[in-house]
């Protein structure tokens, strides 16, 4: 069985699909790789809620997605960032970065 | 757009697999590298993802959300039992498709007389300006009219206007190579176009420079229907001459195509600028005359002011411009009064977006009249479609209780409901938006080619799209919602129990549905027959005269460049030519149309014992032969002679005919023979014209009316035109050949006004009265079909449901007799409280007729009683079908039932 894991934050896996996304291009298992790496092993993402999100975002015209030959000779589905996913990307990180400097000014306060 | 999704979700689907796969694939490739098994990798691969079914589903509600997923499942599975239930679907869907295409078709109708706005840049900021007091001025034309010399001066007030236009209707003999054709005009100020904000398919239009010294711009621009339809868009039509009543004026331009003027009913094919009114008008000198009112002026607001707030700011100086105007030279000498009055006048600001229309006057109420017979007729056939799904629904009852056993929620099954309701509503409107067209045109048809036909059209646009998709969608709703509320409610375990014989809770709700229907329709049908009376009473009454042989046509020749001179003697050639004519038997002169409701009339001053003045008098001037000719009998004294057309000591007559209502209102029983009248009401009138005779009453203006009038004799060289009546022998066809030929030989390019029988001008007058009579008539026809296949419907069910019942009162020794009347008790109840309602309902519904009606009252017991007395014997009939089989039950079978 897995460690223990934080489940992650409720909105941010938009965000990170779209920040995985804006270094390249990826398919659905690749982003599940990246995400799994990055986080190491900290964050706990459910890999069923990947495929609802991608095509949310790609609904919302910030995802495109193309068909192309992957590393491995086979056929899979590419996702890349639209010029508005890139806008919508930087929204959310100086957004997340608010909070996250707001949420840091609190417990700073509480530790004096 | 989400919905789009659905039509390519098979795409959709097979890229999901394809991805999902790819992803199984590699994860699992990827886990044995680490050493499991590839059954355990597969099952951990599986684990990660949650459930390769929940992906897909999650995925499909990120493609159509939830709620619009389960509906075009609801929709789908709609179809497929509607498809299973044919008879039901069909009645459903053409009761729909009447009541949808009806209300669209008359919608269409009072959108584009009423409601809709000018095809001009910014319609809602258009305001008509209008004259409240006196003008102390004579005017000719329809409403609201003014002078040229105040629309100039109304420009100047730009603190509230961002321009003023003027224009003014005529018509005029327009020749584009061949014969003259009386043809519509607009005469305009050179502010119309830039102030509408129209644009030129072609050319130029007019402007300020075409409207300036009078008689110096001979111009004129095109409409773009005329131009396509009479010059076939000839290239070169800009620079063209053309002949406005024999004036050579040039083409510099044709108008955007949807622009038709700013008057619904009065669609012009050219525009004429007011400096060249002169030309346009024949013998019209006063474009700048301060005191003669003939054009409607309407104001683009500037965009932050109201029409309130300009109104009151233009106050102070209209008032000023009213003390100036009385000291101008050539103000008219008026008493005292007037000019107390004239002073007073004030300006009234209307909005004016669909711009200024006596059509819309005319039509306005009677469209509404039919507007809400459609909005009756639609409830019903909503009515219908919701008593059809209960019907439906009692017999589906099994199959929805086992599906709420099955844990279908009761807010899915209603759902279920409403997209039946939905689906067959929007079948049915396309239906009707389909069928409308047609409806459009047979209705437009009723209206008189000359009077608005030309303005309406039958087209579809998408405001009426729009309009028939919201009334489809509502009556869906409507329809699928009380049996969606009734299932929705419903108690589970006793339906799944129930047997055919046990009483259904949808009864009520059906009778419910049942008696309403009765209503609409007995509310239609009552004023179906109140229309009918109103048309069949004006009809009866006539207009005074005998119509049949009488046939009329009006000829102008001012505007064909005759003299006053020349055209009495053009129309004494024509007079003789058609009496010497074998087809004709006499015929008659009269300067103002029968029947068109125009008139011309003013007030008059009458020297009898003592002086009176008199309220509006219609007053015609005739040629001897006119009485005679229609058969119009003299009650006292003597008809004109050759005597009295003699124009000797000036143009004013020095005799005159007045009707019996005239001498009875205003002479009071003493003869009025002898007696002195004159034309005007103030002081400086001088009563100099002997009245010679009396005329019995007929009707002048329409058939409704009931006036007093007074005749002038045709004076030789005073007219400029007239209306020739003609009691023609033998075939109407012929009489109009012979008359034709005189014409032409008289003058081959003179063009006739019109040419019909009188009878046909009869109906004419009563277009108004016989779309009513016949639509509403035609609405209370399909009502009453309506609400009978809905009673038919509910008494079978409820017969039978209580066969078993009846059957064993039969058993018990009841006789047929009462078995039918126990069937047609209830029949009788609803029959009895929809016509209560009804009743009620038309009584205060009276006020909205009331103006349309003649010689009936909106409670017209007789209409009433014939209405109820039809419905009630249609509707007894549709229920004893089913009571009489009821009745011819045979007990044994009847028991062993179920």
């Amino acid at each position: 069985m897995p460690p223990a894991r934080f489940p992650i934050p409720q909105g941010t896996l938009d965000m990170l699909i779209l920040q995985i996304l804006s270094l390249e291009p990826a398919h659905g298992y690749g982003i599940a790789r990246r995400l799994e790496q990055i986080s190491q092993a900290v964050v706990q993402v459910n890999q069923g809620s990947l495929y609802p999100a991608l095509h949310r975002l790609e609904q919302k015209k910030w995802l495109q997605a193309e068909w192309k030959q992957s590393e491995t000779g086979r056929e899979a589905k590419f996702y890349s960032l639209t010029s508005s996913g890139r806008r919508q990307l930087a929204v959310e990180r100086s957004s997340w970065a608010r909070l996250a400097g707001a949420v840091q000014l609190i417990f700073a306060e509480g530790n004096e | 757009m989400r919905l789009l999704n659905w039509f390519h979700r098979g795409n959709l689907e097979r890229g999901l697999d394809r991805e999902l796969v790819y992803h199984m694939d590699r994860r699992v490739s990827d886990l044995m590298l680490s050493g499991l098994t590839e059954q355990d990798a597969r099952r951990q691969a599986r684990l990660e993802l949650g459930g390769l079914a929940q992906v897909r589903e999650e995925v499909r509600d990120v493609w159509l959300t939830r709620w619009m997923r389960d509906f075009v499942h609801d929709l789908r599975f709609s179809a497929r039992s509607f498809f299973h239930s044919p008879s039901f679907t069909v009645t459903a869907v053409v009761s729909l498709a009447l009541g949808i295409g009806a209300t669209t078709a008359i919608y269409s109708l009072v959108d584009q007389v009423i409601l809709h706005a000018l095809p001009v840049r910014q319609p809602d900021r258009l305001v008509l300006i209008d004259w409240k007091g006196d003008q102390a001025a004579n005017g000719f034309g329809s409403w609201n009219l003014m002078s040229y010399p105040i629309c100039r001066d109304l420009e100047r007030q730009d603190r509230f206007f961002d321009g003023v236009l003027c224009r003014a209707a005529t018509t005029v003999n327009l020749s584009i190579g061949g014969e003259p054709k009386a043809t519509a005009a607009e005469i305009v100020s050179g502010s119309y176009f830039s102030v509408l904000g129209v644009t030129q398919a072609a050319g130029r239009l007019i402007d300020s420079g075409d409207d300036g010294t009078s008689g110096a711009n001979p111009v004129v621009v095109l409409s773009y229907d005329f131009w396509t339809t009479q010059l076939a868009s000839a290239p070169d039509v800009v620079g063209r001459k053309v002949l406005v009543n024999q004036h050579p004026m040039t083409v510099i331009g044709v108008a955007a195509p949807e622009f038709r003027g700013i008057d619904v009913g009065e669609v012009p094919a050219l525009w004429i600028p007011a400096s060249m009114s002169g030309q346009a008008i024949p013998g019209f000198k006063n474009q700048l005359d301060r005191r003669t009112r003939w054009m409607q002026v309407l104001g683009r607001l500037k965009p932050d002011v109201t029409p309130a707030q300009a109104q009151v700011g233009l106050q102070p100086w209209f008032k000023a411009m009213l003390d100036e105007d009385t000291r101008r030279a050539g103000f008219p000498r008026i008493t005292a009064e007037r000019r107390k009055r004239f002073l007073a006048s004030t300006l009234e600001l209307t909005a004016a977006p669909q711009g200024h229309s006596p059509l819309r006057r005319r039509m306005a109420q009677p469209l509404w009249v039919l507007f809400a017979a459609t909005g009756v007729l639609l409830g019903l056939a909503c009515l219908n479609v919701a008593g059809l799904f209960l019907a439906r629904g009692s017999a589906r009852e099994r199959e929805i209780s086992t599906r709420l056993a099955l844990g279908a929620s009761r807010s899915r099954i209603g759902r279920q409901f409403l997209a039946d309701g939905i689906l067959l509503a929007l079948t049915g409107g396309l239906l009707g938006v389909v069928s409308a067209p047609l409806a459009m045109r047979t209705l437009i048809a009723f209206v008189p080619r000359d009077a608005a036909a030309n303005a309406l059209h039958s087209t579809i646009d998408s405001r009426l799209l729009l309009f028939a998709f919201a009334v489809s969608a509502a009556s869906g709703i409507l329809s699928g919602f009380v049996p969606a509320l009734q299932f929705g409610r419903g108690a589970l375990i006793s339906s799944l129990r129930e047997r055919g014989g046990a009483r259904s809770g949808g009864v009520v709700l059906r009778k419910a549905i049942v008696t309403a229907q009765i209503a609409f329709t007995l509310i239609l049908v009552i004023g179906a027959a109140l229309f009918v009376r109103t048309l069949t009473g004006l009809l009866a009454k006539g207009p005074g005269f005998a119509t049949s042989s009488l046939v009329y046509f009006g000829i102008d020749p001012i505007r064909s460049g005759y003299s006053r001179e020349e055209a009495s003697r053009l129309m004494r050639r024509i007079q003789d030519g058609i009496r010497a004519s074998r087809s004709t038997e006499a015929s008659g002169v009269a300067r103002v149309v029968l029947l068109t409701g125009g008139s011309w009339n003013n007030p008059m001053t009458i020297q009898a014992r003592e002086r009176m003045v008199t309220g509006d008098i219609n007053l015609n001037a005739v040629s001897p032969e006119f009485f005679s000719t229609l058969g119009i009998g003299m009650v006292a004294g003597r008809g004109f002679d050759e005597r009295d057309t003699r124009a000797e000591g000036g143009p004013n007559p020095r005799v005159a005919i007045v009707n019996e209502a005239f001498a009875r209102r205003y002479l009071g029983g003493r003869s009025p023979l002898g007696a002195l009248i004159c034309e005007g009401s103030g002081p400086d009138a001088k009563p100099n014209v002997e009245i010679i005779g009396v005329v019995a009453d007929f009707r002048y203006r329409g058939l409704r009316e009931q006036s007093e009038q007074a005749y002038f004799p045709i004076l030789e060289g005073t007219e400029t035109g007239g209306n020739f009546y003609v009691k023609v022998r033998g075939t109407t066809d012929a009489a109009f050949q012979s008359i034709r030929t005189v014409i032409r030989n008289a003058d081959p390019a003179l063009p006739m006004l019109y040419f019909r029988t009188m009878d046909e001008q009869v109906n004419r007058s009563l277009v108004t009265e016989r779309i009513l009579a016949a639509l509403v008539g035609g609405f209370g026809t399909l009502a009453l079909l309506l609400s009978l296949v809905g009673l038919y419907g509910v008494m079978s069910f409820v017969t039978t449901q209580r066969t078993r019942e009846i059957g064993i009162r039969l058993a018990l020794g009841a006789t047929r007799g009462s078995a039918i009347w126990m069937v047609l008790r209830d029949a009788l109840i609803m029959i009895a409280a929809g016509t209560a309602i009804a009743l009620c309902c038309a009584a205060a519904l009276g006020r909205l007729v009331e103006s349309q009606l003649f010689g009936v009252k909106p409670t017209d017991p007789l209409a009433m009683a014939a209405a109820t007395l039809l419905l009630t014997i249609a509707t007894l009939g549709a229920a004893l079908i089913p009571a009489y089989r009821a009745s011819t039950v045979n007990p044994v079978d009847a028991l062993r039932f179920d």
